[in-house]
């Protein structure tokens, strides 16, 4: 093996001798390294934005909502909490009425818009949702400061107090204070037509999680209100549950429907975990990544028929030399390894180098520390000078110390080029926080997923080296030295 | 020490030809002759006789149509491809008309090449490579590569090159075809005294007369067919 190392070395390097490597497999090199720092920099974003999303998805999200399959009310809830509690990894559970109702705002008579109402206890509710860490306002549904002038200066009914999704009191122009009807169901009052049956609820604080889905389409309050609207006195349609970790929802879940215990006239039990819920949202996500991935196999493919043409170039140019070293005595397998060594070590420092690229972008787009400026890139002027000196300077051109040094420049020059270039991506400036609530582009490295592009990049660019290796040793020694 | 009349090669019956498609060309129409150790033998014959493909052939660096080429009592085209790489690399040296150094490596390394093949890579062979670059008078420029050095300079290397395994014989085709005058004779003058002091065995392929009448037997080809063998050097 040492020989073919010994030659194969040699077909690597610069003929030339202005650097230590030659053009060609640099630029394959290159070619390499670029497709798998790519695959590890797309994947580590798409990564970022998951577990982002999922991230702000719990902070406000129950993880099961336990309900009867009809959505119908059911009483003894208490008891069933503290089952539920009782089961290992559940953090909390909390009582919720959750329904669709058709709002009037002040001065309106017809319905502005259809939202969700979550009846829910506060105290509870905190513990399941952090609910309160979200609402600007008062969260006092029962005895707000608010309700009372309210009840002073008007005539209606005040039914309690609600809290309103921010961005769905900004879009009806609602303020804090505003009274708004809700249209709960429609009531026969005995003359034969059907008539509305309403309730008043006074604004009292907004809700602002910056999860367009609560925001917008969301309206909260008290549980004994909501359970007076719906005359449904002691009974909930839901149970909503926090647990230590949210990936163990569909586990948990069947034991808190056994923990629930609905008798056969109750109905059928039933749950919903929070993956369920957006499992939209995350089934694109998926589905981006493996389409993601398949691209980006594409590039790494790419490059590796970069290192196919490569090698078969250099095989050409090297027939005669292959006929000489039959000549001398070289087997086909020594011809064939010399090939499959020099493209394997280009698909091997390409890889190596590429996942040290992409590895170290994500560092520089995930540290957020004070850069010096884009101008400062130009430091890569200084090897770019040292590198065109070598190759116009005879006398400079067989040192190996020079080249060595300029070596080492280039790689001081990159690494700062791209510590002034690159640097987190701000969503705040590009408009994009508001809907994903996240600051910066997040980046989230999978490491089970570089090594395995590592292995597939190794084993795409050895699989491109066979062919035009196969070829090299299947020259004829003859036709090969008369190779012109 | 070698006995200079014991048979070194037995070419027996030798037919190489080629196809095109339907229609055969014959090059080698049956081939007979010896060599004998130490002997300096020149293979001389109009362009396109065969010369060369018999030269290929004497390498096993080509497989004939029919017949047989024997080293000692070894029918060497009865071996595998890789056994036959393994007699070539030990056995057989190679001078061609073009220099044929590989341009990556410098003198010693391409002089040591056939060494490294199936040795693993040592001062000894370094230090024989040398010797022999010496001995082509080229202690000089054992670190130049071919593009540093003149015509018959990188014939002087071919030369060492074929030697490095101490091979049984070496076969040159054409070795100064492609030389001036001065660095011909120079070329002539160490193959004969290779030939002299080491006993080494040559086979000259050459159109060169002056070469052919200073070597101890002449095979002269005709239509693929050895018409003399003997100093007999009229047409």
């Amino acid at each position: 093996m040492k020989f073919e190392w010994f030659v194969a070395s040699r077909y690597l390097r610069s003929r030339r001798k202005q650097s230590f490597i030659s053009i060609i497999s640099i630029i394959s090199i290159g070619g390499v390294a670029l497709g798998v720092a790519t695959v590890i920099l797309v994947i580590a974003v798409l990564n970022g934005v998951e577990h982002g999303l999922k991230d702000r998805f719990l902070s406000n999200e129950a993880h099961v909502a336990l309900h009867i399959f009809d959505h119908s009310f059911f009483k003894g809830y208490q008891e069933r909490i503290q089952r539920i509690e009782a089961i290992e990894n559940v953090v909390a559970a909390s009582p919720v009425i959750w329904a669709q109702i058709g709002i009037f705002p002040e001065h309106s008579n017809t319905i502005q818009d259809a939202i969700y109402i979550k009846g829910i206890d506060p105290a509870q509710e905190d513990r399941v949702t952090g609910f309160s860490t979200f609402v600007t306002g008062s969260t006092d549904f029962q005895d707000s400061e608010l309700i009372k002038k309210t009840e002073l200066f008007r005539e209606e009914t005040i039914t309690g107090g609600i809290i309103l999704g921010g961005r769905l009191a900004t879009r009806l122009g609602i303020m804090e204070g505003d009274v708004l009807r809700l249209l709960i169901k429609l009531v026969d009052p005995g003359h034969g037509s059907l008539v509305p049956d309403l309730a008043n609820f006074v604004v009292i604080g907004f809700y602002e999680s910056e999860m367009e889905v609560y925001d917008n389409n969301f309206g909260f309050i008290h549980i004994d209100a909501a359970q007076e609207l719906y005359n449904q006195e002691n009974r909930v349609n839901f149970i909503f549950v926090r647990l230590t970790d949210a990936e163990l929802a569909p586990q948990i879940a069947t034991k808190i429907e056994d923990a629930a215990d609905f008798s056969v006239l109750e109905g059928m039990p039933s749950t919903r975990t929070w993956m369920e819920a957006q499992a939209p949202l995350f089934a694109a996500l998926r589905l981006e990544k493996i389409a993601t991935v398949f691209i980006e196999v594409l590039i790494i493919l790419v490059a590796s028929f970069n290192i196919a043409s490569t090698l078969i170039m250099t095989v050409m140019e090297k027939t005669k030399d292959i006929g000489t070293l039959r000549t001398l005595g070289s087997s086909r397998g020594n011809v064939m390894r010399i090939f499959m060594i020099q493209g394997s070590v280009i698909g091997t420092l390409g890889t190596m180098i590429g996942t040290a690229l992409g590895l170290s972008i994500c560092w520089l787009l995930s540290t957020n520390t004070e850069r010096p400026s884009y101008w400062y890139v130009l430091a890569l002027v200084v090897p770019i000078v040292l590198q065109f000196l070598i190759a116009s300077q005879h006398a400079l051109r067989n040192r190996g110390g020079w080249k060595f040094a300029v070596g080492i420049l280039w790689l001081i020059g990159i690494g700062f080029g791209l510590y002034c270039a690159v640097r987190p991506i701000s969503l705040v400036d590009l408009g994009l926080s508001q809907i994903y609530q996240m600051h910066q582009l997040p980046i989230k490295i999978n490491w089970l997923f570089v090594i395995f592009i590592n292995l597939l990049s190794f084993a795409i660019c050895w699989l491109a080296t066979l062919y035009p290796a196969w070829q090299a040793a299947n020259l004829k020694p003859v036709e090969a030295l008369q190779h012109e | 020490m070698l006995n200079p009349s014991e048979t070194l090669i037995r070419i027996i019956d030798l037919h190489k030809s080629y196809y095109d498609g339907e229609s055969e060309l014959p090059v080698l129409r049956g081939i007979d002759f010896e060599i004998k150790t130490s002997e300096l033998l020149a293979v001389v014959g109009a362009s396109g006789v065969g010369k060369s493909t018999l030269l290929h052939i004497m390498g096993t660096l080509d497989r004939p149509t029919a017949g047989q080429v024997i080293y000692g009592d070894q029918d060497v085209f009865t071996l595998q491809d890789n056994e036959l790489a393994r007699f070539r690399n030990k056995e057989v040296g190679f001078v061609f008309q073009f220099h044929h150094l590989l341009p990556e490596f410098n003198a010693l390394e391409n002089v040591a090449m056939a060494a490294l093949i199936t040795m693993p890579n040592n001062k000894a062979i370094y230090d024989e490579a040398a010797a022999l670059l010496e001995y082509v008078g080229l202690a000089e420029r054992l670190s130049h590569f071919p593009s540093q050095l003149s015509g018959g300079e990188r014939q002087r290397v071919a030369i060492a090159r074929a030697l490095i395994n101490k091979p049984k014989v070496v076969l040159a085709d054409e070795p100064t075809g492609n030389l001036d005058q001065r660095s011909s004779e120079a070329v002539h003058e160490l193959l004969w005294d290779l030939n002299a002091k080491s006993g080494q065995t040559f086979v000259i392929v050459t159109h060169n007369s002056e070469l052919a009448e200073k070597v101890d037997r002449v095979v002269r080809l005709v239509d693929g067919k050895v018409v003399s063998t003997g100093l007999d050097l009229s047409d």
